[in-house]
């Protein structure tokens, strides 16, 4: 696997061998007749950031859904750091340590802004579960993370009184406040105006040099091809190329893919 | 007419919900440690103890025994519906049978003073341990798949329940009932009830008080993210599986302890009335027509619907119009108010004195990398920006 | 041991039984599919169909079989009303448990009207043909039973028919599987799922005139109904009609059975057992998968 370290960006990606993240061998998921995962064997770097592209319908969502529990896959291994999470339930994969957003940005609509934070934290024990909800450094952690996305102003909102936008902002918000080493946003600049994803793509540059490893579904491909170290291109359910966008962009599989040939 | 003596308890519950609103937003403050402590409590604190007051000596100003009754009536229903809102406000899941949990507490109540010969309380306490057993099984079925086939278990429930306790008449009396003794044989009539409605009282506190302490919680905080989109909240690493269980049994175990005190009260069972889907229903209804988000909303609900039950059963008897009533009254709800009629109002209040205040505006990239500047040097950039609200607004970016 | 001719006896009249099972589970399992609705009042709507026909007959000697040219339209356009009028405005959101409560409120209003109107005494239809019967292969069975069976069976054919043949019934099945896709078809879902609604409704209007032939039929009665009927959808897979007449055929059997050697009662509790055992073990439903929507 040919990787170009020097290809993307301000990663802290200087390391010659990348670190595997999220690993796949074989994911098969089918719905019904259709196939929607067929035979996936995948591998992600840990410390950069991923990207997973392809066609309507290749499968990246439903590859998000079963690498993080949401629907299980009919046969096959998915591992994290070498552990295996296949067939955990999301809450146990989410402690592993990965995080989400989703296709069309969930947030808690009728919890304020603030609420949505500490609905993330992750009390342990009978004692842990039973204390106050918002204690002085739960807020002041969740304080911080909206200051970064700079929504702070609206902590006593209520989510769905918030634009489209800062609700976008407000999920990635609760996804880092659950402290995830790995991040998966699910298309994070879709319906979004082009200040803002300039804004999300700063975002996730600094938190990756910061140490998180990120995986983006998107289709804006100048944002995947800015923003990544390492695409990995699906199609009808497995990936047809893998390695960085210089490699990605001249690859003819995936021109194929795109352009139906 | 006696019963206008009554008016004190239901004015004097029904004042409370609406400065709790109003208060509410001090509590959220609280939090923010903005606002000094006693600035949103000591209000609340006071209508708290008035209406404490107001229930504690609600015997001593009854005129008859009858009132305490009605009395008693209405906190039973207070119970069981701040029971039922252990599920139904803090995840959502709407259960119809938790009639039959209040049947079980009662007929596990009945049944241990009069088979094992427990004393009257401790049969209480040791059914609605046994009752919270049976809870977790079947919580397991209910809560494994989301949505409908709750709806369909907690019904089922009932009917099961009904059937079994008519159909095994050597070990539950079936349709000819249970009787169950009175725990304090010597007691007169009147003080018989008197006591009774201060027991009632105490356990709605105890139920008020554990479902105050949730909501609060961080356990709390995760039942209602389950409520708003559990998805998500799994995605965070809320077990929710777990979390979904643990406050059913709770709820089932309140429930047990509401049936079983009126079984002690009322001395007389029948598995038509213990376990019937309608007794269910009321439950709902109460909540939901109080509101299911608020401490007092099930409380409030009770009142009211209890009031009016009461009401009717004396003037108008036993009809079958209260179904129509009932129905009509819990489709008016669904359909018009389901967040209870205190959001309601409250929305009807901001009604009229709607403020011009666009309280939330979309804030262009160029705007955050400004403020981000600003907030290396200071953390007042909060007041700031809201002082500057009025320029640069609608940039939004929604599509 | 009962003897053999009467176990056979059993199997007919569990046949016979699970052909009403299977209508109305069809009518529960509509509603599921076009609006994800549980469906609460539907056997309040049966008893309301018995109880229309029983009326019919008291007052103007009519054959029951005869209200059905007004039941079946009338429930119809109710259901496609209620649809419409009620449940498309509940918040989508929460519109799997409110719409519980508010078909639950129907049926409490209908029950309720009811027993005002008819009184809570215990009716039954007396018809000429009420006795007749004959033998098959040593089992008694009672004509009244045998219309029933070929009432559900027929109206079950009908829908079926429908549903695979028609284009509407072709827009049913296609908003049923996916209602984004479908309206991106050109697909109108939301009066497809009204109509889907009204169809529901009828096969409570078919299945309680049948039940109005043999069965004594009172104002609460529909609560011996629901308990079963949402048992039999769980069983078939929430929203496969053909799981669940298969379930409808294969409970209503097991039940008739098991009143050889218990109570009636307890016969009746094959049906939660089965739903129990299914939501601990299979939650997915037993024939067609969750939401497998086959036809």
């Amino acid at each position: 696997m040919s990787e170009a370290g020097a290809e993307a960006g301000p990663g802290p990606g200087a390391r010659p061998e990348p670190e595997p993240s999220l690993a796949t061998v074989g994911l098969i998921k089918a719905f019904g007749g259709v196939t929607a995962l067929d035979s996936a064997t995948v591998t992600f770097h840990h410390g950069k950031v991923n990207a997973l592209i392809g066609p309507n319908g290749s499968g990246k969502t439903t590859f998000f859904n079963c690498v993080t529990g949401m629907i299980r896959a009919d046969a096959g291994r998915i591992t994290y750091r070498g552990r295996d999470i296949t067939g955990k339930p999301p809450h146990r994969i989410a402690r592993a340590g990965i995080g989400r957003s989703f296709q069309l940005c969930r947030v808690f609509p009728r919890m304020t802004v603030l609420d949505n934070l500490l609905a993330a934290v992750r009390p342990s024990g009978l004692a842990g579960q039973l204390a106050g909800a918002g204690k002085r450094e739960e807020t002041e952690r969740a304080r911080s993370w909206l200051a970064r996305m700079g929504i702070e102003h609206l902590e006593r909102a209520e989510a769905r009184q918030l634009s489209w936008g800062q609700q976008k902002l407000l999920e990635l918000a609760g996804v880092l406040m659950s402290e995830p080493e790995l991040v998966l946003l699910d298309e994070p600049a879709g319906g979004v105006n082009p200040a803002l994803i300039d804004r999300i793509c700063e975002l996730v540059r600094e938190l990756n040099a910061e140490g998180r490893t990120f995986l983006i579904v998107e289709h804006n491909m100048d944002l995947v091809m800015s923003l990544s170290d390492h695409v990995v291109v699906f199609d009808r359910g497995r990936p047809i190329a893998q390695g960085p966008p210089s490699v990605i962009q001249s690859d003819e599989r995936v021109l194929g893919a795109y352009l139906g040939v | 007419m006696p019963r206008d003596s009554e008016a004190p308890l239901p004015a004097g519950e029904a004042s409370l919900p609406a400065s709790e609103v109003s208060l509410r937003a001090g509590g959220t403050q609280l939090r923010a440690g903005e606002t000094p402590f006693w600035a949103g409590r000591l209000p609340r604190l006071g209508i708290l103890l008035a209406v404490v007051a107001v229930v504690l000596s609600f015997p001593s100003m009854a005129p008859s025994p009858y009132e305490i009754t009605v009395g008693i009536a209405i906190l039973n229903y207070a119970v069981l519906s701040t029971s039922w809102n252990f599920v139904g406000g803090f995840t959502g899941y709407i259960s119809l049978g938790h009639g039959g949990f209040a049947g079980l507490g009662a007929y596990g109540t009945g049944l241990l003073v009069t088979k094992t010969e427990l004393p009257p309380f401790a049969a209480l306490f040791t059914a609605a341990v046994l009752v919270a057993a049976v809870a977790v099984p079947v919580g397991y079925a209910a809560l494994r798949v989301r949505g409908a086939s709750f709806v369909i278990v907690s019904i089922a429930l009932v009917l099961i329940l009904l059937l079994v306790f008519q159909s095994w008449s050597s070990f539950t009396g079936g349709s000819r009932g249970l009787v169950v003794p009175r725990p304090f044989p010597g007691m007169l009539r009147a003080e018989h009830h008197r006591t009774f409605y201060f027991l009632f009282a105490a356990l709605l506190a105890a139920a008020l008080l554990v479902w105050w302490i949730i909501d609060r919680s961080r356990f709390g905080m995760g039942l209602k993210a389950i409520r708003e989109d559990e998805d998500k909240a799994q995605s965070l690493g809320t077990p929710t599986y777990t979390y979904k269980l643990v406050v059913f049994v709770v709820s089932a175990a309140f429930t047990s302890l509401a049936g079983g005190l009126y079984a002690l009260w009322f001395g007389d069972l029948d598995p038509v009335f213990q376990f019937s889907i309608l007794s269910g229903a009321y439950m709902v209804l109460m909540a939901l027509l109080g509101g299911v988000r608020h401490l007092y909303g099930p409380v409030l609900g009770a009142v009211i619907v209890g009031y009016a039950l009461e009401y009717s059963k004396v003037e108008f008897g036993d009809t079958p119009l209260h179904l129509v009533v009932a129905g009509l009254l819990l489709g008016v709800v669904v359909m018009f108010m389901p967040d209870g009629v205190i959001p309601a109002a409250t929305a009807l209040l901001d009604r009229f004195r709607k403020t011009g205040e666009t309280s939330i505006r979309e804030v262009t990239a160029a705007e955050l990398r400004e403020r981000r500047g600003q907030r290396n040097g200071t953390e007042e950039v909060r007041d700031s920006e809201r002082s500057g609200s009025g320029s640069g607004t609608g940039t939004g970016s929604q599509t | 041991m009962p003897s053999a001719s009467l176990v056979f006896q059993s199997v007919v009249l569990g046949v016979l039984l699970g052909g009403l099972y299977a209508l109305l589970a069809a009518g529960l399992t509509l509603y599921f599919g076009v609006m994800r609705v549980v469906m609460i009042a539907h056997s309040a709507f049966l008893i309301l169909a018995a109880y229309l026909a029983w009326y019919a007959h008291r007052e103007t000697g009519v054959d029951p079989l005869l209200t059905l040219f007004v039941t079946v339209p009338l429930f119809f356009a109710a259901g496609v009303a209620m649809q419409r009028l009620l449940l498309t405005r509940l918040r989508p959101a929460t519109l799997t448990m409110m719409s519980v409560l508010l078909t639950f409120s129907v049926a409490l209003v209908i029950e309720g009207l009811l027993g005002y109107v008819f009184s809570g005494t215990q009716r039954r239809i007396r018809l000429d043909y009420s006795s007749a019967g004959f033998e098959f292969l040593g089992a008694r069975i009672a004509a009244v039973k045998l219309i029933a069976f070929g009432m559900a069976a027929l109206a079950l054919l009908g829908l079926y028919a429908l549903m695979k043949h028609s284009r509407f019934g072709q827009a049913l099945r296609a908003t049923i599987q996916h209602r984004e896709a479908a309206q991106l078809l050109g697909i109108d879902t939301d009066r497809v799922a009204g109509y889907g609604f009204g169809l529901g409704l009828a096969t409570a209007a078919v299945g309680g005139t049948a039940l109005a032939l043999d069965t004594t039929i009172y104002p609460s009665l529909h609560w011996h109904w629901i308990g079963p009927l949402m048992a039999i959808i769980v069983v078939g897979g929430l929203g496969s009609v053909p799981g669940a007449a298969i379930a409808a055929m294969t409970l209503g059997m097991l039940q008739s059975l098991l009143q050889l050697e218990l109570s009636t009662t307890w016969a009746q509790t094959v049906f939660y057992v089965a739903l129990f055992a299914t939501l601990a073990f299979r939650p997915q439903g037993f024939f067609g998968g969750r939401l497998a929507q086959r036809f």
